[in-house]
């Protein structure tokens, strides 16, 4: 992506980010939102992140790679046992990274 | 000693108290940061672009994933789309801070709208309802809501600097930049404990190959939606159960 296009990119997602905050303090006078906008904002943030995972591991150049020697998925399978037992963000990617250079060097 | 009067400068104490609780969420806050400034970096932003979408865009999750997009080569219309729907939660915020700051000029509503953010909103909107304001004077609790918005954005903005002056130094076989799914992974096991999130996770996750061929990687977005789908019929499910 351009420079160009990214500006205009971050632009419109700052703006639309921003009339999403401004929304209920400044424009709108409604007091309530629907009960299905509170439930579909609860899954967002899991749908997005399983995605962006599942496309960084299995995904390149838009098409789908299963390999068993790939050492992303396992390291990323590592990071996920230690996320589970830990919740702990920086013991996870520092983990991850560990295992993703430990498979590197064993594939 | 003497008895304390009311307190000489009221608003900069409300400022101060509000900097001050804001405090402990920073620890929490600064690693995102560091990330973000690095992933970007890595994902081929150039750095002023970087850090004035710290700036603009003014969301760590949306940012990261705004990056971990681009370094997956996608186009304009899914990096939108995904973040417009990721930020989306901020409407909820704004709902819930409405009545507190409904009063207030526009020119407050403006910039508090501008720095309503997970972690002030978690701080300020606490305040707001266990500090109901005192009888004796005005009500000056936005004072304190902007103590922890500025003191998140400040941290922010530093945080996005350091990511970015440090991942100037790295080289980039080190993958750096495999840390942002790694992040997404230990946020997801923190977000997938009641059943409604694992199924959206799942079935994001499994819609991703299928819709990989689909152009600008417009697939993620389907299965995001696909995922949400997944989400909104479980936990109707969970509750028709109970």
């Amino acid at each position: 992506m351009s420079t160009a296009a990214l500006l205009g990119l971050l632009a419109v997602v700052g703006v639309v980010t921003f009339l999403y905050r401004y929304a209920m303090i400044g424009l709108l006078v409604s007091r309530s939102l629907p009960g299905w906008l509170h439930a579909l904002c609860r899954h967002i943030a899991p749908a997005s992140f399983a995605a962006l995972t599942a496309g960084e591991l299995f995904v390149h150049g838009g098409e789908v790679v299963l390999a068993l020697a790939a050492p992303k998925p396992w390291a990323a399978l590592v990071a996920a046992l230690v996320a589970w037992r830990t919740r702990n963000v920086l013991a996870t990617i520092a983990v991850g990274m560990a295992a993703l250079y430990l498979f590197k060097v064993l594939f | 000693m003497s008895a304390r009067g009311p307190r000489p400068r009221p608003r900069l104490a409300e400022f101060l108290a509000g900097c001050r609780d804001e405090a402990p969420l920073l620890l929490g806050v600064v690693p995102f940061g560091l990330l973000y400034g690095i992933g970007a970096l890595a994902a081929g932003m150039p750095a002023w672009v970087a850090q004035l979408a710290s700036a603009v865009v003014f969301a760590g999750a949306a940012q990261l994933v705004i990056v971990q997009m681009l370094a997956a080569g996608a186009g304009a219309l899914p990096v939108g789309l995904t973040a417009g729907l990721l930020n989306l939660r901020h409407v909820l915020y704004s709902v819930s801070v409405a009545e507190h700051v409904r009063h207030l000029p526009r020119r407050w509503r403006l910039l508090l709208a501008y720095l309503l953010t997970d972690e002030a909103y978690a701080v300020a909107i606490l305040h707001y309802q266990c500090r109901p304001p005192s009888a004796a004077g005005p009500d000056l609790r936005h004072w304190y809501f902007l103590g922890c918005g500025f003191t998140l954005w400040l941290t922010w903005q530093l945080s996005t600097a350091a990511g970015l002056v440090f991942g100037a130094t790295i080289p980039p076989a080190w993958e750096i930049d495999f840390a942002v799914p790694l992040t997404f992974i230990a946020l997801l096991t923190m977000l997938m404990r009641e059943r409604a999130g694992q199924a959206a996770a799942l079935v994001a996750a499994l819609a991703v190959p299928l819709f990989a061929a689909l152009p600008f990687r417009l697939g993620l977005v389907v299965a995001i939606l696909l995922g949400l789908g997944a989400g909104v019929v479980a936990s109707r499910r969970g509750r028709h159960a109970r």
